[in-house]
């Protein structure tokens, strides 16, 4: 069996632009990105916590899905999870966030040294 | 190549079953997942912690790590010549990681299965970089570079771990937490499978003035008293300069004065607003003049801030008067 030889990314010195967020990402797109299971992602889509981008006949996503498939497939990975505690994971983790979120908010309203003192 | 104890890290004996090292790990994920912790140090641990599992889990890749003998972590370890033949049918690789090693292990596995090249396609690793950027730069948008230590597999099919270097283009408008994706430009694919993808998480250092949250900027605006009684016109810094604020008078603490599009730029058009959240402020000396003036005042005002701890008045009252 011959190895595969393998190229270096092309990444020394030429500058890189992120992906754009306001283009849509196509299912395939985002399945090889997440490592999702198609069956996992259309269940997880059934559940609510992953949203399609618009009504349209083929499915597209928002580029923060990305983000979004991607811890699941990490907390499916890490703790064996199925599609439904996936989704309880990623609600109580977006919840956290929320409120992670507020805390600071509140926190910036504070005077200074009421927090870093 | 450098020796790990994947039994240490993972807290188990040697000689424990597959349960055990399931269960060690599930434990240890769950208190250094980086989706879940939040230390900083998380996720290093986190990755060793997984490391560790991948090799334990799978029988042949924990026979082949058993057979590497006892060593202290960090001891330099040379395969020995059954070890190769054994486990390295084309002769061991020489300056690699071991994590590297077993996981090309897998890809030998597999393509000894006697599958073909196609169906073992396998994607390229994703590869995550951060940076800290100034509320400027997030403002503006900047450049980053980066270097990574990605692993290669050269033309003998050994692979080994070459530093890179890269920059990205960061766009205008981006919040603490963002990651962005460069598609495509993550680890090359083994068999013909795609490249991964490169993400950039976004950390925003800490300001001297402002605190960000989300596209919003907080400051503290400090009034005295006499400013916040009369009202003010005061001159407040921004991300683009400082802007003339009127403050109107009766102002109190922790009211806030909403100055529009003076946060954090969206990625397209419009932007955060920069909120200045009223301090009123004693000077830390009062001159005589100004004491007596405050007696004066207190002989004048009929002001009774406490009025609403009277029993006499109930909690509803509380903004009365």
């Amino acid at each position: 069996m011959t190895p595969t030889l393998l190229e270096t990314p092309p990444m020394a010195d030429e500058l890189l632009i992120p992906a754009d967020d306001s283009q849509p990402v196509a299912l395939e797109e985002l399945l090889a990105a997440s490592g999702l299971e198609r069956e996992e992602l259309v269940e997880l889509i059934a559940i609510g916590v992953v949203e399609l981008r618009g009504t349209q006949p083929v499915w597209t996503f928002h580029a923060r899905t990305v983000t979004l498939a991607r811890r699941a497939s990490r907390l499916r990975d890490s703790f064996g999870l199925n599609p439904s505690g996936i989704a309880l994971a990623l609600t109580y983790l977006e919840r956290i966030e929320t409120l992670e979120r507020q805390l600071r908010e509140l926190e910036s309203q504070l005077p200074r040294a009421a927090v870093d003192g | 190549m450098k020796f790990k104890d994947y039994y240490a890290v993972l807290g188990v004996d040697r000689d424990s079953g597959q349960d055990q090292i399931k269960n060690a790990y599930r434990k240890l994920a769950r208190q250094y997942h980086p989706d879940v912790a939040k230390e900083p140090e998380a996720e290093e641990r986190f990755k060793e912690i997984s490391e560790a599992y991948q090799t334990l889990s799978d029988p042949d890749k924990r026979q082949a790590y058993d057979a590497l003998g006892r060593h202290r972590p960090g001891e330099e370890v040379q395969p020995s010549a059954e070890w190769e033949t054994r486990y390295w049918q084309q002769g061991g690789p020489q300056e690699v990681d071991l994590a590297d090693l077993f996981e090309q292990m897998g890809f030998r596995t597999a393509a000894r299965s006697g599958r073909g090249a196609r169906d073992f396609a396998i994607r390229g690793q994703d590869l995550e970089v951060s940076t800290e950027l100034s509320l400027e730069q997030a403002a503006h948008g900047a450049e980053v570079s980066f270097t990574l230590s990605v692993p290669v597999q050269r033309p003998d099919g050994r692979i080994e771990r070459q530093p890179q270097t890269g920059r990205i283009r960061v766009p205008a408008g981006v919040i603490d937490g963002e990651r962005l994706r460069v598609p495509g430009r993550g680890g090359p694919g083994h068999g013909g499978g795609a490249a991964g993808d490169l993400y950039l998480a976004i950390h925003l250092e800490p300001h001297r003035l402002f605190r960000a949250v989300d596209h919003d900027l907080y400051l503290e605006l400090p009034l005295a008293p006499w400013e916040a009684a009369l009202g003010a016109e005061v001159s407040v810094p921004t991300l683009d300069g400082p802007v003339t604020v009127t403050v109107k008078p009766g102002m109190r603490s922790g009211q806030k004065l909403r100055i529009g599009g003076k946060g954090l730029p969206h990625r397209r058009v419009g932007a955060g607003d920069l909120y200045g959240v009223i301090q009123i402020v004693m000077p830390p000396h009062c001159s005589e003049r100004e004491l007596e003036l405050y007696r004066e005042l207190r002989a004048a005002s009929t002001f009774q801030p406490r009025h609403h701890f009277d029993d006499a008045h109930p909690a509803g009252d509380a903004t009365h008067g």
